[in-house]
């Protein structure tokens, strides 16, 4: 089954990705920070079986998976996927995760909280994205009764998600208002209304392949529809600022730069990570503007080469092997690429 | 320029919040920098800084009360030193204390998002689900709304039809 990247999505010339998160937790279970190793076990099957037993079509799509048996180059090719985060990544020893089979949902148990289910969807879809994590919310609400204040919201262990525990985050590729000097005054207007800027992999991450991610930052007294609402407005203004900077651009200055990556991965035998970053976001451009063709998603391609990824479809080896391994690969996916 | 809240020492801390969109800006000398816990300044981890805000208002007093939680055991400076709530129970236990400081992540202290057990909140108006209708469908019935619940079992049916 193919996965959401792999897929053509609205407005993907410019949104990589679409995000939502919940933060759950169960009442009587003290939260992963001072849960026991019982506790855990408790926790893992009660979700399990909340899944099993809810016997619905859409709960069937999904399956668990206990990652004590899922292999260390696997664990970090998840976190390449963004089906898990670097933080569950870390400590997953003795946790689980629900999974569907396109990976667009998954159900993290035992990360900060108790439940950290997410929705990850191509191109901008904030609401399909919504309206899919919020069935699952309330199909395991029925069965788990998740931790719930009239006044304070869905509880979760870090105070700055209590209320909705709601995330909602696109992921955009803007390589020419960075290159503009755009990104400082934006990233200060958009955190003046509650939102926040970040890398590509999310808290504390740098920014790579011109790659952000705007999200909420505020959780308590805001509804998940106005959470929602303003993250669509804020993308679509990013969205025309990006189209806007780009139609200005000197066409022989863009295919310079789109033609010299283009051919580069035509051409190279050894591409490390970074310079991938680099070579796919100029590309991405120049198939965003119409300048390059190629069937498949430029982003795609990126998360398929990262360094666990690669290892995943070949054994481990060291970086320098890698890179090898990723230049072929490179060739092989834009060979058919041109005007 | 002389600190905004002593007004006797030089100024040589800036401060910049921003809650809910409104910007606030202060002046303070270090001495009332430090008593308004900004202290720790350039934490890297959102948990760090948070641990900050919080033993801002932990008070010899309360820390010494050493008021546990009788679900996990935490004690308020537990949470104030690693910025994690230790369950759900603690909410309640460590109200008071929170407050001041949700107040100043959030901006507000009020849930006004989704209610569970009560119909959701969705973002579209089409999105209703037909777990969703059922379970209304069931509410209403219970609650003897016949008229009502008769309009949702024709949206039911509607749906399961579309579905098939």
């Amino acid at each position: 089954m193919s996965c959401w990247y792999n897929i053509s999505a609205p407005e993907d010339d410019i949104v990589v990705s679409t995000r939502i998160r919940l933060a759950r937790n169960l009442s009587g279970i003290p939260f992963p920070s001072r849960m026991n190793s019982e506790q855990l076990e408790q926790l893992k099957s009660k979700v399990k079986m909340a899944v099993s037993e809810s016997n619905t079509p859409f709960a069937k799509t999904l399956k668990y998976i206990d990652m004590n048996a899922v292999p260390e180059v696997e664990i970090n090719a998840m976190v390449e996927r963004h089906v898990i985060s670097p933080e569950f990544a870390a400590k997953s020893e003795g946790r689980a995760i629900i999974l569907s089979d396109d990976e667009s949902i998954s159900i993290m148990i035992g990360e900060e909280d108790h439940l950290r289910i997410q929705v990850i969807l191509g191109g901008f879809q904030l609401e399909k994205a919504y309206d899919i994590a919020e069935r699952l919310d309330t199909l395991l609400y029925d069965r788990l009764h998740f931790a719930f204040d009239d006044e304070l919201g869905f509880l979760t262990e870090c105070p700055t998600n209590l209320g909705t525990g709601l995330r909602a985050s696109v992921m955009l590729h803007l390589p020419v208002c960075e290159s503009s000097g755009e990104i400082a005054p934006l990233s200060e207007n958009i955190s003046k209304i509650g939102f926040t800027v970040r890398g590509m992999y999310g808290e504390g991450s740098r920014s790579a392949a011109s790659l952000y991610q705007i999200s909420n930052q505020i959780t308590l007294g805001i509804s998940e529809k106005n959470a929602v609402d303003n993250l669509k407005v804020i993308t679509a203004q990013l969205i025309e600022k990006e189209r806007g900077l780009r139609n200005n651009l000197e066409r022989i200055s863009v295919e310079d730069t789109v033609f010299r990556a283009l051919g580069t991965v035509k051409s190279a035998r050894k591409i490390s990570g970074k310079e991938m970053m680099n070579l796919i976001s100029r590309i991405k451009l120049g198939t965003s503007m119409g300048i390059i063709n190629s069937d498949k998603n430029p982003f795609g391609i990126l998360i398929e080469n990262q360094p666990f990824m690669i290892m995943r479809r070949y054994g481990e080896m060291p970086p320098e092997e890698r890179d090898i391994k990723r230049a072929q690969t490179l060739r092989e996916e834009f060979k058919d690429s041109s005007l | 320029m002389l600190c905004e809240k002593c007004g006797k020492n030089n100024a040589t801390t800036h401060i910049r919040t921003i809650v809910n969109g409104v910007v606030r800006e202060i002046n303070l000398c270090g001495y009332c920098a430090a008593e308004e816990g900004y202290t720790s300044i350039g934490h890297n981890s959102l948990a760090g800084m948070l641990a900050s805000m919080l033993g801002d208002v932990v008070t010899p007093q309360i820390a010494s009360e050493e008021v546990r939680c009788p679900v996990c055991g935490a004690t308020f400076s537990d949470i104030a030193e690693t910025g994690k709530v230790g369950c759900a129970e603690c909410y309640k236990t460590f109200n008071r204390e929170l407050l001041p400081y949700l107040k100043r992540v959030h901006g507000s202290t009020k849930h006004s998002g989704k209610i569970p057990n009560r119909a959701p909140l969705t973002v579209k108006e089409d999105s209703e689900t037909v777990d969703s209708l059922k379970l209304e469908l069931n509410r209403l019935v219970s609650e003897e709304r016949y008229e009502e619940a008769a309009i949702i079992r024709d949206k039911i049916r509607k749906k399961e039809a579309e579905n098939e």
